[in-house]
């Protein structure tokens, strides 16, 4: 399972440095496999698409395309209202910690199942998504 | 308001119709010298029957009001990055565990808006109350701007109002449009040693609960438990450049009081696990003398999409830390 979280800014200012560094060698810089699916969180308290579907191991993107800050909990141990969020059986949780705005998480899901996640601050204002996991055919 | 429309009716309902228009003063549109006789007549007796006025008076000239029972509590609340949402004008969905039914009304005295909110205010439907006819700080519309950063120092140390007080406060608090205009908060030049229209505590009081049934501060926000609030005199700032002072500026960190849609909650709405920060400046200044409220907007420096200037500023803080301990 791999999780991990980056600013759009620094992440391209990584980038222009890595291209530069490499740039006598000739060897292009390796970017990031694209995500199965990217979610965004808005000023109006959604994950939009509010549900979103991968394979198992897939990966979903999620972009802080708000002014606010954030976060993406798929961990039951931290909700506190009922249905905010569920793992499937064997699944670990997840949390991206705060988000500030610009700022994107990635998780890759290597359990399938049905997760449910929400964001911290918002909680009561249910802010929550879904990702559906679907097993190997 | 069309006199010759008013239905001869009972005895309640005659002192009110004078006063719906009072309502006005809720979104800053009207000012009291602008009321005609009879309803400013009908505006002093809503004020005088504020409902802890006897409570205010029995305390307002305490010279040493007892201390806080267990010692001083020390607080701070900060939201150092992310947004804000900003509360604009909207007509609040009415909660009947706070206003009553039309045949049985609660919350109605003190100055409208800023304690009760007088019947014709409201709008009915058979027998309960939907909405408010006119706009008000409180409701579901907002709007979120950028950069919000917020500070608060308090020390809640006097327990009840008085002449004087020990509690004390250190408040800072900016965010900025999308033009990149900074709007900036800060109190207290002076903290309300005892309240107008309700107490106060010294200016400062934690673990307590506010608003709806309470009838401490407006019943148009939903009954919440404050962790710590405060009230006192300070200033409105943009780009710098102080634009209103002095002003009534409350604060308050609660329980989280939004639903689905950020639509503000009714009392059985409130999520008790969750917190937030509003700051409240509403479009009244205190009238100590008489021990209410008067008119006069809030000069924010933000204009509205229909040209108006915002009259008040609502701001809600949601990324939060939080520290407390006792001593000072
Ligand atoms: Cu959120």
């Amino acid at each position: 399972m791999m999780t991990f979280r980056i600013t759009l800014l620094s992440g391209l200012f990584t980038l222009s440095v890595l291209s530069a560094a490499c740039s006598s060698a000739q060897t292009p810089p390796k970017a990031p496999p694209a995500p199965d699916a990217v979610v965004g969180m808005t000023n109006t308290l959604r994950f939009e698409p509010d549900t979103v579907r991968v394979p198992v191991g897939g990966t979903v993107e999620w972009r802080n395309t708000s002014l606010l800050v954030h976060t993406v909990t798929g961990d039951p141990a931290r909700a506190t209202l009922e249905g905010s969020a569920r793992l499937p059986e064997g699944a670990e949780p997840f949390d991206s910690g705060n988000l500030e705005p610009e700022a994107v998480f990635r998780h890759t899901f290597t359990v399938p199942g049905v997760y449910g996640y929400f964001c911290i601050p918002h909680e009561g204002a249910k802010m929550k998504g879904v990702v559906i996991v679907s097993p190997k055919q | 308001m069309n006199r010759s429309h008013r239905p001869p009716t009972s005895h309640t309902s005659r002192v009110f119709p004078a006063v719906a228009a009072l309502i006005l003063l809720l979104s800053g549109l009207a000012s009291s010298s602008a009321l005609g006789q009879p309803m400013a007549k009908q505006l002093q007796k809503l004020k005088a029957l504020a409902p802890a006025r006897g409570y205010v008076i029995a305390h307002k000239d305490v010279k040493n009001p007892p201390k806080l029972f267990g010692g001083p509590i020390s607080v701070t609340v900060t939201q150092s990055s992310g947004g804000v949402f900003v509360a604009l004008p909207d007509r609040r969905r009415l909660d009947t565990y706070v206003f009553g039914t039309p045949s049985m009304p609660r919350a109605f005295a003190g100055t409208p808006g800023i304690n009760g909110v007088p019947p014709p205010a409201r709008e009915a439907e058979d027998d309960h109350y939907t909405r408010m006819k006119k706009p008000s700080p409180f409701g579901d519309k907002y709007l979120v701007m950028a950069d919000g950063r917020m500070e608060l120092h308090a020390v809640d140390a006097t327990a009840v109002d008085g002449a004087t007080t020990e509690d004390q406060v250190r408040f800072k608090a900016s965010w900025k449009d999308k033009q990149g205009n900074t709007y900036e908060v800060r109190c207290c030049g002076m903290l309300a040693s005892h309240g107008m229209e309700f107490p106060t505590f010294g200016g400062v009081v934690t673990n307590h609960i506010l608003h709806g049934v309470t009838r401490l501060g407006t019943a148009l926000m939903p009954t919440e438990f404050a962790y710590v609030a405060f009230w006192g005199m300070g200033e409105v700032r943009k780009n710098g450049k102080v634009l209103d002072k002095p002003r009534l500026i409350h604060g308050m960190l609660t329980e989280y009081v939004r639903g689905e849609g950020y639509k503000l909650a009714f009392d059985d709405e409130v999520t008790p696990t969750r917190m937030q920060f509003h700051l409240m400046i509403p479009p009244f200044m205190p009238d100590p003398p008489n021990l209410s409220f008067t008119e006069k907007p809030v000069k924010t420096g933000f204009t509205l999409p229909n040209g108006m200037e915002l009259p008040f500023w609502h701001v809600m803080f949601e990324n939060l830390e939080t520290k407390a301990e006792r001593g000072q």
